[in-house]
Parts: structure tokens; C-alpha cells; sequence
């Protein structure tokens, strides 16, 4: 199994503020990755020295062997990876087709002439059909983004990232703000359009233990800014300690749903097999 | 050395002069978020109406002593122009900043054709004022008395602000409001008259700037838009929103012209902006202003 | 601490952005068919007002990619115009070149000589601090030409001679010259400008602007170089200030540091909140009701920047969606209704 994404002994510090110390992890071939923990366990840091936005105090961060530290992120889709966004992210005023066309004209590097055509451009155009087709998003083509519901929004942000064809991808809550009843088809589509756009790997971050649960192949857990532990779902729910460190104040919910784990997270598997 | 005397004093009387619309701007843009190049039109509005008051006094038969209280007092009272115009900018707070940069150009326009209107297109002047309090003898070298003044009401008028700011309930009511205006709220502020408040005390700075200039200065409908870049010259300098850094960009921009007019007479405004660009690249935030973002 | 070019645009209270629709492209022809065919029925006063208007729509194309498309409002962009102006009237009156399409290639390369240095230092700043800087740099240009007397003419300006346009002399008076012929050849740039523009703006390229206009965080991670793309927007944007500000230097016949003043500068942010700064055809409808309100506005009072400026107030409160965006907004209702 070949490694996609490999972290090694971070450290991140803000003069005498670690936020992140030894932390090491990483991400094969293949693999759904959640990173979970309280607030201010340095899991936004940790996104973004994991994207190359920020560059790490010491220690390094490997895509495909290559370091990335603190490449930027125009780079870093350049090199296949992409990052979706917690907060709802998208262009409002543009369109779907506008906003998945920006992602597929810099993956097909259509901007170093500005007198090219858009509209007449087949590749975008496939590339962007493509990529809605998998997300549902055909028949909102020409909408602008502001006019989605919020669940639409979501998926058109991680569609946006996905119209890049990255390898990895790494997406921060997808399912915040959406309803309990859309989470799950949210989350089964991200995982099927995974398959389908050739993406090799995923990490999410996300504070919902259902879901971390469900889909997760590992667990990475993460508590003042160390890695407390990176062990597969059905070793991670079966330490209530651990839970309770990570979820701070409602370990008790977590039993019943430890319970259906095991079909959960063959599921998980047999999905990011598949991937 | 007196001549070095002269020079640093002249450059001090005019960055006493333009700190004061500077500290407008900065309270407006603290608070408000808002640029207003307005301020220009309350410095031009509180000249001409310093005039009009002095002249007013001096009908009634008033020594000339007063001119400086009436000056102040001219400027307060005009100043109250600001609550009807924050009426107006209150419907684009929430809206681009393009909308509000052109709705106090709009305003500046208009009010220099009110000026226009009510104080005809010449310049009005004020010089027997100017010497009515005499000269004083300052480090060997004589010095108009009124420029002293003026100076040392600028920094008392800043050190008041300041304290009103730092201590008093209103103060720190207006500062919450700055940083966090839903959250200030949520505590029960009413931020339409924290706004109408800071914009009217913003708006007098500009028009006590005015009015105390005329003594020293002529009033000029063109003065309005010369101050607007002066004035935003100190605050980019000084960083935007921070009141030290008004008074540290008022320092700066009075002696650098003072210097330039002495050494190079054609680079006076030149370096001003040359200073501007080369702060604004090295540090955008300003001198005294928080990291922008 | 974040890096400058990643500051998050907040909403913009915009009108829906009709950017690349194609009825843009419709209005840009229909006005520009009626400019042509404008000079067999008006009088040769409203034709002598139509060459600024020219001039001042080819420089606001070049202002609303900047603006509209990009989101960086710039304060400063008659400095564009006066490397225009200046250019001709060096060109002109101290070299003795009247060759007009030679002033026209000096006039861009001015342009882009100047925007690269300027923009480079510029764009990594956005919304308040982008207006301030470029308002620095264009009050910088002024007192340049205002205080170098010997080299600029200072106050007096340098006169700009006329022009011989595809090497053709034309006798004759002023107004005849900028009523015929040079009429013709403006409107010819702002035809081949504007279909340039429209090509622009549906770009991949023009897309990548909007995206960083809305978002540029998000652009960034859609791999779009959010400081080049806006370096390049910046420099297309000052050539055609610099086209624009040539031409209207031949038809007043001076350059004076009177055009780059930062009055100049909201006058064409005014232009473009006018037509409105979201739809294509915006900067061509802002500049033509700007020259044509301004005129009427002098020809009946002295107080013309009152009503000027209550006509930019009102527009603000009430629309500021702009002319353009009062006839999408009467086009949809009209549609609506029938």
C-alpha cells in the first residue's frame, strides 16, 4: 500500500503557543481518514499544515513522497490535492456550471490566454457535466450558487473540489449546518462520487461520531495539540476514556451507536476498498 | 537655529490642525467601518462658518479676544450637521464599500456647492484675528500667540478624547460597539446612537479643525478636497482606526512638508505620498493600526 | 496573522451579477450601431460630446474588470487616463509625432510600463486598503505633474497637437476634425475594445476573476494564482485607461494634471456605480449618462456638482444596481407581465 499524504514529527508553534507538537500520521492508498477532537485541539491547524497553507515550525508533511510545506494553495491542487471547506464556501453570484468551470480551467491550465473561449471550450464542459452528474447537480446547472439550499451548497463545495480530480481530498465538517435525515446521503454520495472521480484518499475532519464511526478506516484523534490515537473505529469506540477525551460531554450517547459499528465500518471499508 | 524653530513650529500648528479631521475620520472608521471623504466638507464647513461667527461677534461689539472661543464654539455648533448626515449613511453600513466611499463623495460634492452657495467662490480671510492675541517669544524665536493656542487646544482636544474613550461608560460602550457591533448589541447597546453619537463627535473634530484654521489660513471651497488627501495620508500613516497613530501621521505629514517646503519646495506634497506608499508597502496596516484581516 | 492575499471578501451587497449573459453583448452593439449612425442627424454640439464619451466608456471597460469582475475597486485609476493624456501630448508637442495609432502604442506601453511596478505593489491589498494605495499612487502622479513644471508644464499642462490618424492629414477646424474623423476612428477603438472586452470577460481567465471577486480564499484552492490573475486585471484594465485617456487628451487638445486628480478618479468609480458595475454594458451606460447629465447639469446652473452629487447619492440609497440594473429590473417585470 503506497502512502499519499505522510506527516512526520509536526510541530507548529505561535511563539510560546504549541498548537501542534510530534504529531505524525498518515494517509495510505485508499483510505478515509477522520481527525477528530475537542475545540482547540489544534485540528485547524493541523488542516492547515496538512494543505501546505501554513509551514510547519519543524518536521515535515509528504504528498506522494514530495514536501509540502507551506506551498500555497494554488500549488497544492496543482499536485492533487484538494480541500473543502466547514463553512459553506461557494461563489454566490456564480453559477454551478461557473463555479465547478473555475476548478476544471486550472486543472486544464485554460487561463494563460484571456481571449480564449469558455463557452466553446469541450473539455470544461465535460469535466463540469461530469462532476455534476455525480453530485446530483445537473439540473441546477445554471442556477447561481446563492439560490441553493443549504445541503446543495455543501455538495457543490466538495463538487468544486472534486472538478480538480485531486488524488486526496480533505474536507473539514462536510455535513455541518445540513439536517440529521441529509447527513448520511451526504456523506454516501461524497464516498460513491470518491470512487467514481478517482480520488485515493480522504480526510475528513468532523466532530459527529456517527459519522466518524460509520466511514472512518482510522481514527486520529487529537488533544492539545498531540495525537492521542490513531487506531482503527473498532478499536477507538471500544476505550470510553478515549471517547470521552475527544467528545468532552456526552460519552454515554456513544454506547448505542459503538453497538452497530461493525456493520457500519465493513460497509466504511468495503466502500474505500472499492475507492 | 530659529529658522529650524520656525520650521518645526509651523509643521506641528499644521499637523495640531489636520489631527483633529484625522481623528474624525479615524472615530467614523473605527466604529463605522466607514471611510468618509466628507471630512474634507466639515473641515471647508467649519472654516466658513468660524468666519461668518467671528464676524457675528465682532458685530455685536465683542473684543477680539473671543475669537478663539467663538472659533470653538462656531465649530461644536456646526458640527451638529453630522446627525442628519449619518441619518443618510445609516441605509449603506451593511453594503459595499464602493457605495460608501461614493455616497460621502456625493456628499462632498454637494456640500461644496452649499459653500459655494452661502459664502460665494472667493476665498474669505480672517487676518486681524491672527494677531489679536499677539506673538510670544518661543526657544529665540517669535511666534504668533494663536498658533500656540491652537496647538495646545489640538493636544488638549486629544488627550479629552482619549480619556472620554478610556474611562467613561460611554467610552468603553463605543469601543465594544467598534469591535464587536452584534455583540455589543446583544448586550443591549442601541448601535443607531452609538453611531449617530460617534459620527457627530467625528464630524465636529473636522469642523473645530476648520473653524480654528481660518485665523492662520483663508477659507476656500477648494480646501475641502485637499484636506480629504491629507487627512487620509495621516491615517494610512498612522494605521486605520488608530487614534495614536492620527497624532504620530499628523506629526509625520505636518514635518515632512514643513522639511520639503524649506529644502525642495516642488516635492511638499510629493513626499507626503511618497511616505504614504512607502508605509502603506512596508506596513499596510500603519504605524499604530492592528494587522489587517 | 494570515497572508494579505487570502483576505476574505465579505458579501457584497452587488446586483446579481449579469455578467456574461449575452444580451450584454446586444446592448454594447445596439449603442455602438447608434453612435455610428448618430453624426447624419445631431447636431455637431452633442458629436463633440460623444468623443469623451468614447474615450471615458474605453477606460471604464478596462475600470469594471478591475471592479466589477475582479471586486478591487481602485481610487486611483485616472492615473491611467494622464499616462494617456501625457503620452500624446509628448508625443505630439515635444517630439513632433502625430502618427495617432504611434501614440496609441506609447500610450499602452506607458500604461503597462507603469501598472506592472504599480499593480505588483497593489494587488496583494484588497477592498479598503487596494482603494487607498492606488488613490496614494494616483495623488502621487498628480503633485508630479503638478510641481515638475519644466518637464509637465506643471499646472499649464502640454498641449496636445492633432493627430494624423492612419497617417492621413485632416484640414479643416477642430470640430470638424473631432466630429468626422476622429469621431469615426474613437468609436472604431471602442467597437474593437468592447468585442475584446466581451471576449475577456468569458474567459476561463475572465471566470477566474469573478471567482476571485467572490471568494478568493475558496479561488485559491480551486487553483486559481489569486495575486496574478489580479496583477493581469490590474495591467488590461490600465491600458485601456491609458487608450481612453489618449483619446480624450486629443479632444480637449491638453493635458493637465487636472485629469489624474483623485476627483477624477471617483468621478469614474461614479461612472461605473452609474451604469452598474455588474453588468458588461455598465462602464459604456455610465459614461454615456454621466457626459450627457453633466453637460445638461452646466448648462442650467453653476451648482452642477450639487446636483451631480445628490443625483450619486440618491443612486446609491435607492439604486445601486445602477441604470443597468433599473432596465434589467423593468425587462423582468415587463416579461413578467405580458
Amino acid at each position: 500500500m503506497t502512502t499519499l499524504l505522510e506527516a512526520r514529527t509536526v510541530c507548529k508553534s505561535y511563539g510560546d503557543f504549541h498548537a501542534l507538537t510530534d504529531v505524525s500520521l498518515s494517509v495510505a492508498d485508499g483510505e478515509f481518514i477522520s481527525i477528530v477532537g475537542p475545540n482547540g485541539a489544534g485540528k485547524s491547524t493541523l488542516v492547515n499544515v496538512l494543505t501546505g497553507l501554513l509551514r510547519p515550525t519543524s518536521g515535515r508533511v509528504a504528498f506522494r513522497g514530495t514536501d509540502i510545506g507551506g506551498i500555497g494553495p494554488v500549488e497544492l491542487a496543482r499536485r492533487g490535492m484538494a480541500r473543502g471547506f466547514q463553512l459553506v464556501n461557494v461563489f454566490p453570484e456564480l453559477t454551478v456550471r461557473e463555479t465547478l468551470g473555475v476548478a476544471a480551467s486550472s486543472r486544464l491550465k485554460r487561463t494563460g490566454n484571456p481571449l480564449r473561449s469558455l463557452v466553446r471550450d469541450r473539455e470544461i464542459a465535460d469535466a463540469v457535466e461530469e462532476v455534476a452528474e455525480i453530485f446530483n447537480l445537473r439540473h441546477r446547472l445554471d442556477q447561481p450558487a446563492r439560490a441553493l439550499s443549504q445541503g446543495e451548497k455543501k455538495l457543490l463545495d466538495v463538487a468544486s473540489a472534486f472538478a480538480l480530480k485531486p488524488e486526496l481530498i480533505l474536507i473539514d465538517e462536510p455535513t455541518s449546518g445540513v439536517s440529521t435525515g441529509d447527513k448520511h446521503s451526504i456523506m454516501e454520495l461524497l464516498i460513491d462520487a470518491c470512487r467514481k472521480a478517482g480520488v485515493r484518499g480522504i480526510i475528513q475532519v468532523e466532530h459527529d461520531m456517527d459519522l466518524v464511526a460509520r466511514y472512518s478506516d482510522r481514527i486520529v484523534a487529537l488533544q492539545a495539540g498531540r495525537v492521542l490515537a490513531d487506531e482503527k473505529p473498532e478499536v477507538f469506540f471500544k476505550d470510553p476514556a478515549l471517547i470521552a477525551a475527544v467528545v468532552g460531554t456526552r460519552p454515554p450517547q456513544l454506547r448505542p451507536k459503538a453497538a452497530n459499528l461493525n456493520t457500519s465500518s465493513e460497509t466504511a471499508s468495503q466502500r474505500s476498498a472499492a475507492c | 537655529m530659529s529658522m529650524y524653530v520656525d520650521m518645526i513650529l509651523g509643521g506641528v500648528f499644521h499637523a495640531a490642525v489636520v489631527f483633529l479631521v484625522a481623528a474624525g475620520l479615524q472615530l467614523v472608521f473605527g466604529v463605522q467601518k466607514i471611510v468618509n471623504l466628507a471630512c474634507g466638507s466639515f473641515y471647508a464647513l467649519g472654516a466658513y462658518f468660524g468666519i461668518t461667527a467671528v464676524a457675528g461677534a465682532a458685530a455685536m461689539g465683542l473684543p477680539s479676544v473671543v475669537v478663539l472661543p467663538v472659533l470653538l464654539a462656531a465649530g461644536l455648533a456646526i458640527g451638529l450637521i453630522g446627525l442628519p448626515v449619518e441619518r443618510l449613511l445609516r441605509t449603506v453600513y451593511r453594503r459595499d464599500e464602493s457605495h460608501q466611499l461614493l455616497l460621502t463623495f456625493g456628499l462632498l460634492l454637494v456640500f461644496q456647492d452649499v459653500m459655494r452657495f452661502l459664502w460665494g467662490p472667493t476665498p474669505l480671510t480672517l487676518d486681524n484675528a491672527y494677531l489679536a492675541y499677539g506673538t510670544a517669544e518661543f526657544a529665540g524665536v517669535r511666534v504668533p500667540t494663536y498658533n500656540l493656542l491652537v496647538i495646545a487646544a489640538s493636544i488638549a482636544i486629544a488627550a479629552g478624547l482619549g480619556l472620554f474613550l478610556q474611562r467613561t461608560r460611554t467610552g468603553r460602550i463605543i469601543r465594544a460597539t467598534a469591535e464587536n457591533r452584534e455583540m455589543s448589541e446583544g448586550l443591549g447597546v442601541n448601535s443607531n446612537r452609538v453611531f449617530a453619537a460617534v459620527f457627530t463627535v467625528g464630524c465636529m473634530l473636522g469642523t473645530v479643525g476648520g473653524a480654528l484654521v481660518v485665523p492662520a489660513s483663508a477659507a476656500s471651497l477648494e480646501m475641502s478636497v485637499e484636506l480629504v488627501v491629507e487627512a487620509f495620508a495621516v491615517v494610512v500613516i498612522g494605521g486605520l482606526g488608530s487614534m495614536r497613530g492620527a497624532m504620530a501621521g499628523a506629526l509625520i505629514v505636518g514635518l515632512i512638508r514643513a522639511v520639503a517646503i524649506m529644502v525642495l519646495p516642488e516635492a511638499e506634497i510629493l513626499s507626503i505620498y511618497v511616505v504614504v506608499i512607502a508605509v502603506l508597502i512596508l506596513r499596510p496596516a500603519g504605524l499604530f493600526g492592528k494587522a489587517m484581516a | 496573522m494570515s497572508a494579505p492575499h487570502i483576505v476574505e471578501s465579505t458579501a457584497l451587497a452587488r446586483p446579481a451579477a449579469e455578467a456574461s449573459r449575452a444580451s450584454g453583448l446586444w446592448a454594447f452593439l445596439v449603442i455602438v450601431a447608434a453612435m455610428a449612425a448618430l453624426p447624419f442627424f445631431a447636431s455637431t454640439y452633442t458629436l463633440t460630446l460623444m468623443v469623451p464619451f468614447f474615450a471615458l466608456a474605453i477606460a471604464l471597460l478596462g475600470f469594471n474588470l478591475l471592479f466589477g469582475y475582479t471586486g478591487l475597486l481602485s481610487f486611483g485609476h485616472a492615473m491611467f487616463l494622464s499616462i494617456g493624456a501625457y503620452s500624446a501630448a509628448v508625443m505630439t508637442s515635444k517630439l513632433g509625432i502625430l502618427s495617432f495609432e504611434l501614440i496609441l502604442l506609447v500610450s499602452i506601453a506607458a500604461s503597462v510600463i507603469i501598472a506592472v511596478p504599480v499593480g505588483f505593489l497593489c494587488v496583494r491589498y484588497t477592498r479598503i486598503f487596494f482603494g487607498m494605495l492606488t488613490l496614494a499612487f494616483g495623488m502621487l502622479f498628480h503633485s508630479v505633474l503638478y510641481k515638475f513644471y519644466g518637464i509637465t508644464g506643471g499646472d499649464q499642462g502640454m498641449r496636445v497637437l492633432r493627430p494624423l490618424l492612419f497617417g492621413m492629414e485632416f484640414e479643416g477646424g477642430k470640430t470638424a476634425f473631432l466630429t468626422g474623423p476622429f469621431y469615426y476612428y474613437a468609436l472604431g477603438l471602442l467597437t474593437a475594445l468592447g468585442l475584446l472586452m466581451w471576449r475577456i470577460v468569458r474567459s476561463p481567465f475572465g471566470l477566474h476573476l469573478q471567482a476571485i471577486r467572490e471568494n478568493a480564499q475558496k479561488a485559491s484552492y480551486l487553483g486559481v494564482e489569486v495575486t496574478r490573475m489580479r496583477l493581469s486585471a490590474y495591467v488590461i484594465s490600465g491600458v485601456y485607461g491609458g487608450i481612453g485617456g489618449a483619446i480624450l487628451a486629443i479632444t480637449i487638445g491638453l493635458a493637465d494634471p487636472e485629469i489624474v486628480y483623485w476627483t477624477q478618479s471617483g468621478n469614474l468609480v461614479f461612472m461605473a456605480v452609474l451604469g452598474g458595475s455588474g453588468a458588461f454594458i455598465g462602464p459604456v451606460v455610465g459614461s454615456l449618462a454621466f457626459v450627457l447629465l453633466q453637460d445638461m447639469v452646466m448648462s442650467v446652473t453653476q451648482y452642477w456638482r450639487f446636483v451631480m452629487g445628490a443625483v450619486l447619492i440618491l443612486l446609491v440609497v435607492f439604486f445601486p444596481g445602477g441604470l443597468s440594473g433599473i432596465a434589467g429590473g423593468l425587462f423582468t417585470r415587463f416579461k413578467r407581465g405580458s
